[in-house]
């Protein structure tokens, strides 16, 4: 099998298992995009060698192979930023509902105690 | 300005030893003022002496860290309509007394935070180790040199707060080691800022939230966060 095939059967696999997650609702689209466009660039530069030989170029690796490693390294820094992101978007929601719940709490228990005792005696 | 006004906000973590004293104290102080203690997910009994001393206590579920719990008090303050917000340390380390002192220019408009300062008291028994009194002064420089504003206690956890700051800290407030990197957000919204002198003693129980270990990243975390701060939008 070519090099090609293996390539762009590849990242096509993973952009369907990536839709279909979407579709299924295990994924939202917000999370999924930078995995969608990122298959969508294997694809493309795995179906033509000849642009992947001229952005290497350009880019100024002597090897394509190499530039195809540091699109690959490229690709889990930016993710793992996107991840720390998400991780703190996370903890600065789950703060805001801790106050929330602790301020509540709070209050239900002053009401719980304020109509307590006029259950007991009967008003 | 009506007495009643005014919210004392303990934030308490593992503090059975001080508390219950310390909300009596201030209860007997300045009985018209509003107190609670936000216990930070303590694992003792923060929450039974808290209320056995009078005081109204609100549990966070898990520990967010003093900037977390702090905030919690300013939301409270703005849910009340308080007029002003006084953050105390919860083991014992700042005077009640002072209280009256540090609320008294924020009450009458002079000030929207005011910072009560251990060094500007003339016969403080207390001032902090000798390395603590480093870290305060690099702080005080470098405050200075940002806000123009010359505080002698950056680091201080006692503190009086107006309603226009109260808005401002339940919507942001740092998460952990808040106290200097607050003046450089006061300063942003152009707050009034400056302090009165309060005497400190040494701790009844707890411990710093800063300790050795944490010191080199406390120095790191807010000298960064406060040149942040003064890259984001003015109001």
């Amino acid at each position: 099998m070519q090099v090609k095939t293996s390539v762009i059967l590849i990242s096509l696999a993973i952009f369907l298992l990536v839709v279909d997650l979407i579709r299924r609702q295990k994924i939202t689209f917000r999370y999924s995009l930078f995995w969608l466009f990122t298959c969508s660039v294997a694809l493309i530069l795995g179906s033509s060698p000849r642009l992947l030989d001229r952005l290497a170029n350009l880019a100024g690796f002597t090897l394509p192979s190499n530039f195809v490693f540091f699109l690959l390294l490229s690709f889990f820094i930016i993710l793992s930023l996107l991840l720390t992101l998400y991780i703190n978007e996370q903890n600065s929601r789950t703060e805001i509902l801790a106050q929330k719940i602790a301020i509540l709490q709070q209050k239900l228990g002053e009401l719980e105690k304020k109509s307590g005792p006029e259950k007991g005696s009967g008003g | 300005m009506k007495p009643e006004n005014v919210l004392v906000v303990i934030p308490a973590y593992n503090e059975e030893r001080a508390i219950r004293r310390l909300v009596q104290e201030i209860k007997l102080c300045y009985p018209h003022f509003h107190v609670v203690v936000i216990n930070d997910g303590s694992t003792d009994n923060t929450v039974g002496e808290g209320e056995a001393g009078g005081g109204v206590v609100v549990s966070l579920p898990f520990n967010l860290g003093i900037g977390g719990a702090v905030q919690t008090g300013y939301k409270i303050a703005l849910e009340g309509g308080f007029d002003c917000m006084v953050q105390i340390d919860g083991d014992y380390q700042h005077d009640p007394k002072y209280i009256m002192s540090i609320i008294t220019p924020v009450l009458s408009g002079e000030l929207d935070l005011c910072i009560g300062s251990r060094f500007l008291s003339p016969d403080a028994p207390f001032r902090s180790t000798f390395l603590r009194r480093i870290g305060i002064r690099f702080f005080a420089i470098l405050l200075g040199w940002i806000t123009g504003i010359h505080i002698t206690d950056p680091t201080s956890g006692f503190r009086a707060t107006g309603a226009k700051l109260i808005r401002q800290f339940a919507l942001y407030y740092p998460m952990d080691f808040p106290e200097p990197e607050a003046i450089q957000i006061a300063k942003r919204y152009r707050a009034k800022i400056g302090e009165a002198p309060v005497q400190m003693r040494s701790r009844l129980g707890g411990r710093s939230s800063i300790r050795y270990l944490t010191t080199l990243y406390y120095m790191i975390k807010v000298t960064f966060a406060i040149l942040i701060d003064t890259m984001k939008k003015k109001e």
